[in-house]
């Protein structure tokens, strides 16, 4: 490999549209990486702190205590989320109305509104990776049919075609493709790794939800039956 | 619960990011250690140089040789053998001994050549160096005197001797372009009469190829003539050794050339032992195309003959000879191939 087939070599001597194809494909990178590094860090620490809220939710305390405990509104994420915007449905019903059916279906009304602003949140950006995970590659190939293209034009000029006189350009197109696929491959598994995880979590999310009202539910059970008798 | 500030924000991922990018870009940069390429020694067919004349220029030397035979005690050995052996084909171990002994001239020509060549590199080398470190010198010593200029100037008419500058600047490269576009059409005239040049050459050629059949013919017979007298065809030799010495970088590439392309179109025979063994003569027009291929040590086995004849059918013509200097040229209008499939299994 001499040095002037050395790979910055190349990129610096492709041609103009070529060298904006690389360098949309390098952006494209660099924001993949940046929402992969992102939303793994952003996706553990959700899972860790879902964690250590079912320890706290399951210790035996009262839920008016960690009703109080909790932060506003704005700040409480994932789990805890759900957790008080069911449980403040719950206590803002509880007075008005004697029925615990219509008690139940606000609470569950206020848990779905909750988990679908958690999807929201967790699954935030990954439609871009989906994107370059797909779009990717044909930039790349665009940038290197588009050089090989000036390839042969050039060629035509030429007296003798022989592989010393094709082999440069073509390798210079060729880069696009790898630039690319570099791009397109770690978007793709870091796509399906970070959208299964955010599902996961999710589904956490969402039992959690049904235990939660499978307690109050208990609880104003109990509750109509006392004032029954 | 401590940790309140679970949004994760931009900064590392950016960073992180970009480390990535960098890491990549460097593993791209740095020179891996490159496995040794396979030696080119390891070539199945081996080239050997027949006759380093022009056929056409044999009856010349024949008049021009008369510088005494320097070591005949030493050569009057070797002929004697070919001469007493009265073999049934006249002039093909003839050959073959005047192609050994040339091919040994050549190899010590060679080494003397490369040495020479080394040295006068290393000369230029050195020469260039110090001719570097002067030019450095006299630009260093021009840029300071041209600073003090600019700087007494400026103290006296600074403006006017800048808008001087930029006209003589502007002048100077519309002058270097107008320089560079009458060079562009001096090249592009110059190729234009190349190509109708080579045009005209070629149907020349083509005309020429009767007379000059003719003429390797008469050749032939002065060239048999001419090694019957042991003074003329030692002379030959040191002639020949002496076209060898001039022109055996070329040569070399050209062999080599030719036995590779020769070696990429050779369909060995599955049945060919690695004993077989085929010398080919190879006759070529100065443009490169195949006048005639055949086999003057035959291995025995007409597949494999068969074979060795195809390949070089196939692997004609040889469009390089063209690019070659016309006294080199004239080296390869003969020339023997050896071929052994040793190296392919």
């Amino acid at each position: 490999m001499n040095d002037s087939m050395s790979i910055p070599h190349l990129i610096m001597n492709a041609s103009l549209i070529v060298q904006l194809v690389m360098l949309l494909l390098l952006a494209a990178s660099i924001a993949s990486w940046i929402i992969i590094f992102q939303r793994s860090i952003a996706l553990r620490r959700a899972e860790k702190a879902y964690r250590d809220f079912e320890d706290r939710f399951w210790s035996g305390v009262d839920l008016n205590e960690l009703y109080r405990d909790l932060p506003a509104e704005q700040e409480s994420l994932g789990a805890e989320h759900v957790f008080r915007s069911g449980f403040r449905e719950f206590n803002r019903l509880m007075p008005k109305t004697q029925s615990t059916d219509a008690v139940l279906e606000g609470v569950q009304r206020g848990q779905r509104v909750a988990l679908s602003r958690e999807e929201d949140r967790l699954q935030l950006n990954l439609t871009f990776l989906a994107t370059v995970a797909s779009a990717s590659p044909y930039i790349g190939l665009f940038g290197t049919v588009w050089g090989i293209m000036g390839s042969f034009q050039s060629l035509s000029m030429a007296q003798q075609a022989t592989l010393s006189t094709v082999a440069p350009w073509i390798a210079e197109a060729l880069v696009a493709t790898a630039m690319g696929l570099f791009a397109a491959i770690p978007a793709v598994i870091f796509y399906n790794r970070l959208s299964a995880h955010a599902g996961r979590l999710l589904g956490k999310y969402e039992n959690f939800a049904e235990e939660f009202h499978a307690i109050l539910h208990r609880n104003l059970q109990g509750r109509s039956e006392r004032e029954a008798s | 619960m401590a940790k309140r500030e679970r949004r994760v924000g931009y900064g590392w991922p950016v960073l992180l990011a970009i480390g990535v990018h960098i890491a990549a870009l460097m593993l791209t940069i740095i020179k891996w250690p490159e496995s040794e390429p396979d030696p080119t020694s390891s070539s199945v067919v081996q080239a050997t140089l027949v006759r380093a004349e022009t056929a056409t220029d044999q009856p010349q030397q024949t008049e021009d040789s008369t510088p005494p035979p320097s070591q005949p005690e030493e050569e009057e050995d070797a002929p004697e053998p070919e001469e007493s052996v009265p073999s049934e084909s006249s002039d093909e171990p003839e050959a073959d001994s005047d192609a050994e002994v040339t091919d040994s001239a050549v190899e010590e020509a060679k080494a003397e050549a490369r040495r020479l060549q080394e040295e006068a590199q290393r000369a230029a080398q050195q020469r260039a160096e110090a001719e570097r470190q002067r030019q450095e010198e006299a630009e260093a010593e021009r840029q300071r005197q041209e600073e003090a200029e600019a700087e007494r100037q400026r103290q006296q008419e600074a403006e006017a001797e800048r808008q001087r500058q930029q006209e003589a600047e502007a002048e100077r490269q519309r002058q270097e372009e107008a320089e560079a576009e009458r060079q562009r059409q001096e090249e592009a005239e110059a190729e234009r009469q190349r190509q109708e040049e080579a045009e005209a050459e070629r149907q020349r050629q083509e005309e020429a190829e009767a007379e000059r059949q003719r003429q390797e013919e008469l050749a032939e017979r002065a060239a048999q003539a001419n090694e019957s007298s042991l003074d003329s065809m030692i002379s030959d030799e040191e002639q020949s050794i002496a076209n060898a010495e001039q022109a055996s970088e070329a040569a070399n590439g050209f062999k080599n050339l030719v036995r590779r392309y020769v070696e990429q179109s050779w369909n060995v025979p599955s049945n060919a032992s690695s004993e077989l063994r085929a010398i080919v003569r190879i006759q070529l027009l100065p443009t490169g195309e195949l006048v005639s291929a055949t086999i003057t040590q035959s291995s025995g086995d007409s597949a494999f003959d068969h074979s060795v004849i195809k390949a070089v059918e196939k692997a004609a013509p040889f469009r390089e000879m063209r690019e070659l200097d016309a006294s080199v040229k004239g080296q390869f209008r003969e020339f023997n191939l050896d071929f052994n499939p040793e190296d392919i299994r």
